[in-house]
């Protein structure tokens, strides 16, 4: 027994030697990656006013998702496969959807590396337009913007992306004719485009394009500046226009994000967005079409190692008074609605 | 079964401790050189060889190790090269890129001896971004004498391990071509049965 125990004890002691070592890997054999938010609500008006994406539930301690993505790279073959279970990855995120029947893939593709600067990739992707995404991870703020509610979350298709330099990059792709399916409608006909560009240290840009007969027209400008250590600021624009297979009308609109790191574990950000709304037949999650709304959110980040606490407030403004919001009752027509959010990420 | 509890909680302890060892000494072996910088400095005896002899040798090893770096010669007999590794955060099942560190690596030749030193490493952290990939952030650099600024001791203690081997591994090869060991693996002859005669 003595002998076994010794064996067993030298076994453990090289296996950690051999670990502590092993740092120059290019790539980890399986990489496992996600997280876990839940969140409570409570919009002052006491009931849900405000329509952009998550954190919908009125007074009430909710669920985010549990979000889980694999991900390996065998040479220059790689595949991800990223799938939520909960309502944010669900019925949250799959606009024509009412149920939470099943659990909704986020990311399902396989790419391959042509050469060091050029890149192939197909699959189900999350979508490259706008500054937010569905994964609580990747945002500041809990609550998220009209302009991320109303754009694609995900777009189905093939793209190559060819990388000039570390200071810039171009992607071009052809993708399924609607967003955020599985499947085409019939055809796979709406292109897509990134350039990407560095102009400076800390400063990334990347200017979007995703047309398309039935999907429509998006312009979009994405990019963020880490000023200082402490200061960070981004930006998101974009403009929307329905194609005329669907109807007429759209969006535009305007976010900034400045955020201020202020110790160690604790950052503020605001976020302020205008988001107007086109004349014409297309409705949106937000104020009637040629209207508009101004939104204020003024967010906390507190680190706790992988959790992170996020209070948040916000005040939406509408431009007329028929936009949508009403006061405590559901009744009476307001001009502005504003909640109050606590949530909790924990990444992993 | 008193003797096998006890021999379990022997065995735990020195794996505990055997573990946390490993890791202390690959931190212990960046030191602080006069500007309170983390570096790995090591000056190694070679009798018998020439220092231009040992210039071409360390620039051999720097247009291999980081190939995709032009090594510079700003010193009579030295080379200078940067690059960039990889390092890990989490364990088993969640390790994941953390982040890169990025280094400059220093290498000088005399008659008889040479010295080595890595240094400017600064850490810029990885997050995951919207497909799922590990990316670094922009414009975030931590040099790694600040990182317990910004991180965790227990995060820091790890990257600093980390980069302590990776140093320890870089002298090493370093090592190998100083000595002008053969760097190709020798091909073994296939060994071939005779199946004719029987």
């Amino acid at each position: 027994m003595k002998k076994k125990l010794l064996l067993l004890m030298s076994l453990a002691t090289f296996a950690f030697a051999a670990q502590a070592q092993d740092t120059t890997k290019a790539d980890p054999p399986l990489t496992i990656s996600g997280s876990v938010d839940t969140y409570y609500k409570y919009d002052f008006s006491k009931h849900s006013n405000i329509p952009t994406s998550f954190a919908s539930d009125q007074n009430s301690i909710s669920i985010g998702m549990i979000d889980l993505a694999l991900k390996k790279k065998v040479g220059k073959a790689a595949f991800v496969g990223e799938m939520s279970f909960g309502p944010r990855g669900q019925s949250q995120s799959i606009p024509p959807s009412t149920t939470d029947g099943s659990y909704h893939v986020q990311n399902l593709y396989v790419s391959y590396d042509v050469t060091d600067k050029f890149n192939l990739t197909g699959g189900y992707m999350a979508t490259f337009m706008g500054y937010e995404v569905i994964s609580p991870v990747g945002n500041f703020n809990y609550s998220t913007s009209y302009l991320f509610t109303n754009g694609p979350f995900q777009n189905a298709g093939f793209k190559a992306t060819y990388l000039f330099s570390d200071k810039a990059s171009l992607m071009a792709g052809i993708f399924n004719d609607a967003w955020n399916v599985y499947t085409s409608v019939s055809k796979v006909n709406t292109f897509g485009a990134q350039l990407m560009l560095a102009p400076a240290k800390g400063w990334t840009a990347y200017i979007n394009l995703l047309t398309g007969t039935l999907s429509g027209t998006e312009i979009d400008l994405t990019t963020s500046y880490q000023i200082t250590d402490a200061f960070k600021l981004g930006l998101n624009a974009a403009d929307f226009s329905a194609a005329s297979a669907v109807g007429t009308g759209g969006f535009s609109g305007i976010a900034l994000y400045p955020q201020i790191a202020v110790a160690k574990d604790v950052t503020l950000g605001l976020r302020g967005e205008y988001f107007k709304t086109k004349t014409g037949s297309v409705t949106t999650f937000g104020p009637a079409p040629g209207s508009s709304v101004t939104a204020f959110t003024l967010t906390a980040n507190i680190k706790s190692g992988p959790l992170t606490l996020i209070p948040e407030v916000r005040l939406d403004n509408n431009k007329n008074i028929t936009d949508g919001f009403t006061k405590s009752g559901g009744v009476t027509p307001t001009k502005s609605a504003s909640q109050f959010v606590l949530a909790a990420v924990y990444a992993f | 079964m008193a003797y096998l509890y006890q021999m379990k909680k022997l065995l735990i302890a020195l794996i505990c401790v055997s573990a946390s060892h490993v890791a202390f000494a690959q931190k212990e072996l960046l030191q602080l050189d006069e500007t309170n910088k983390y570096v790995y400095y090591q000056v190694v005896d070679k009798p018998g060889v020439v220092a231009d002899t040992l210039y071409n040798r360390s620039l051999t090893f720097a247009k291999t190790a980081v190939p995709k770096t032009k090594p510079q010669n700003v010193v009579a007999n030295a080379v200078v090269t940067k690059g960039k590794f990889l390092v890990y955060s989490g364990s088993s099942v969640v390790r994941k890129e953390g982040g890169e560190v990025s280094y400059t690596l220093f290498i000088e030749s005399k008659d008889q001896k040479y010295r080595y030193k890595v240094s400017d490493l600064i850490f810029t952290p990885y997050a995951r971004d919207r497909f799922g990939n590990m990316v670094a952030i922009p414009g975030v650099e931590v040099p790694l004498e600040k990182l317990t600024i910004k991180y965790s001791q227990k995060e820091a203690d790890n990257y600093l391990a980390q980069t302590g081997a990776f140093c320890k591994q870089t002298g090493e090869t370093l090592k190998r071509y100083m000595d002008k060991l053969s760097n190709i693996r020798k091909v073994e002859p296939v060994k071939k049965v005779a199946t004719d005669k029987w």
